[in-house]
């Protein structure tokens, strides 16, 4: 492994909810550039509450703790002082069920655009279509700009939500099975994109389906009650796992 | 009698009983409209409109005072109740989720919903007609204001905390600042029960008489000065209905009808508002 080609590290990593409960315990692992990482394991394992340190989601409720460091380009986004704005203006994410603002297809995306300061009516129309094009939704939906995004189906609202987060050209794009609430069209139109936004974005995916998992990550990781059991290639896990537990989840004897 | 007889006989009691109950609430609300309706409609011209009231027992006049001076009044409790109350429901389901102070508030404000409008009246009487030493148009409007404003609240709080929190989250992600979140996504999300909220509010003090008896009080001319006493529909009914002449009757149940019209109308809209957005039946 070249450490140049490392986006994200994590170095022992422990979370607790306000409740109390410890929902992440020592958890370290490498994100590497442009490549998708998988995050997979049973319900309640804790791996949305890991994709959800990375952009500090869990400060928005009151008494969450976070305990070790994660490392993007050089900063540790656990410090204290962090700027949680401009953190989610790189980490861009996308959520399990599609989340369209109740405004028009283009407001969608300009949102994010007007966020960064950019004001000229062209630029941001011209961003709009660059992230509808890169979404593989411009075909679809580029001559109704100005519907609303509610009236889109459930796969082109997730679509929408995946142009919104990339039109900000944010560093990584994190995904909580943002398959999940979609049928299997949407959701192989989804898998084909992340493919494609490797060349550009670091992707860091959570699911619960492991044939996706398979399909469209370098790296995976199994997460088991708020552990990271194994994180390896895809190909390594999902071939040759070296814990048993893994292999017991991979082959479906449980969760 | 069989167990099966004595039930269906004591459903249908229970039915007979209900339907009557529905219907009696039913038939005085038809009877009130229908009521208003007949004595109303000979009084409605267009010099009810046009003209200011005529020297007292004297044929003619109109009411162009009362309705454009509870226009403005209306129209200024509006301005000062909504921001605040919309603000303020903002404060609750927002900034303060969850905390204690959040609920208190809310609890008092549900509290102050049933405050009976006479006892604000004496209220605003007490701390700015006393004071300042007139009624004023300005003191009728407060009135109204701070019984608009926890109706608002109340409204603002339970339709921002039907927002799914997923779509904050959603716009935090792009890093939004919190004002923002609100203003772009969560306000546009709740526009219409917002909407329906203020319209309410509106009518609910549109027919209000007490608060105005001791603030706004009333004025026989026409006057769209807010320092001084400014004619309102209601109290003009209260006074016209009190009054000798059957010309004044006959004003007052036309002011009564428009005014009822006027609410009645406020109050579908809002509903039907609610009831597109939401997608749920109207239920007027």
């Amino acid at each position: 492994m070249n450490d140049n080609n490392v986006k994200i590290e994590v170095k022992r990593l422990h979370f607790y909810y306000s409740c109390g409960t410890q929902a992440l315990e020592d958890i370290s692992l490498s994100v590497h550039k442009n490549t998708v990482t998988a995050l997979i394991g049973p319900s309640g394992c804790g791996k949305t509450t890991f994709l959800r340190c990375f952009n500090r989601m869990h400060d928005l409720y009151p008494g969450n703790r976070y305990e070790g460091e994660i490392w993007i380009d050089k900063k540790n986004i656990l410090e204290k002082d962090i700027d949680h704005i401009g953190l989610r203006s790189k980490i861009g994410m996308v959520f399990q069920k599609p989340t369209p603002f109740p405004m028009s297809i283009f407001e969608n995306i300009a949102f994010g655009l007007k966020l960064m300061g950019i004001k000229k009516k062209t630029e941001i129309a011209d961003r709009v279509e660059k992230a509808l094009k890169d979404a593989a939704l411009w075909e679809e939906i580029g001559d109704k700009l100005g519907n609303f995004a509610l009236s889109l189906s459930g796969g082109q609202q997730q679509r929408l939500c995946i142009a919104r987060a990339i039109a900000v050209e944010p560093e990584v794009i994190l995904m909580d099975e943002p398959c999940s609430a979609l049928d299997p069209i949407a959701t192989a139109k989804i898998e084909d994109l992340i493919s494609e936004l490797t060349k550009r974005y670091t992707v860091v995916i959570v699911t619960h389906n492991m044939q996706q998992a398979a399909r469209v990550s370098e790296y995976t990781g199994f997460f088991m009650m708020g552990k990271l059991i194994e994180f390896d290639t895809t190909q390594k896990i999902f071939t040759a796992p070296s814990n048993k537990m893994t292999e017991d989840y991979i082959t479906g004897r449980f969760g | 009698m069989t167990t099966a007889q004595v039930r269906k006989l004591k459903n249908g009691i229970a039915l007979t009983v209900c339907t009557i109950a529905a219907f009696l609430g039913l038939f005085w609300l038809i009877f009130i409209l229908w009521d208003v309706l007949v004595h109303g409609i000979g009084g409605l011209h267009l010099s009810l409109f046009m003209n200011d009231p005529a020297p007292p027992g004297i044929e003619g006049g109109g009411l162009r005072n009362a309705f454009v001076g509870h226009l403005i009044i209306t129209f200024f409790a509006t301005l000062i109740g909504v921001p605040i109350g919309i603000l303020g429901g903002t404060f609750l389901a927002e900034y303060a989720r969850g905390r204690k102070i959040a609920r208190v508030i809310s609890v008092l404000s549900d509290i102050m919903v049933s405050v009976p409008s006479i006892v604000i009246g004496t209220f605003i009487y007490a701390v700015i007609v006393k004071p300042v030493g007139h009624f004023s148009g300005w003191a009728g409007a407060v009135a109204l204001a701070i019984i608009m404003i926890p109706v608002v609240l109340r409204t603002t709080e339970d339709m921002l905390s039907l927002v799914p929190w997923t779509l904050r989250e959603a716009a935090f992600a792009l890093g939004a600042p919190y004002y923002k979140v609100i203003i772009h996504v969560v306000y546009r999300a709740a526009a219409a029960g917002i909407l329906t909220g203020i319209l309410l509010s509106i009518a609910r003090v549109v027919g209000e008489t007490a608060p105005l008896l001791f603030t706004s009080f009333n004025n026989s001319f026409f006057s769209a000065n807010m320092n001084e006493p400014v004619s309102s529909l209601t109290v003009t009914i209260f006074q016209y209905a009190m009054g000798p002449y059957s010309n004044w009757h006959s004003q007052a149940w036309a002011a009564s009808l428009m005014i009822t019209l006027f609410i009645l109308v406020l109050a579908v809209l809002g509903r039907l508002l609610l009831a597109w957005r939401y997608g749920k039946r109207p239920t007027i």
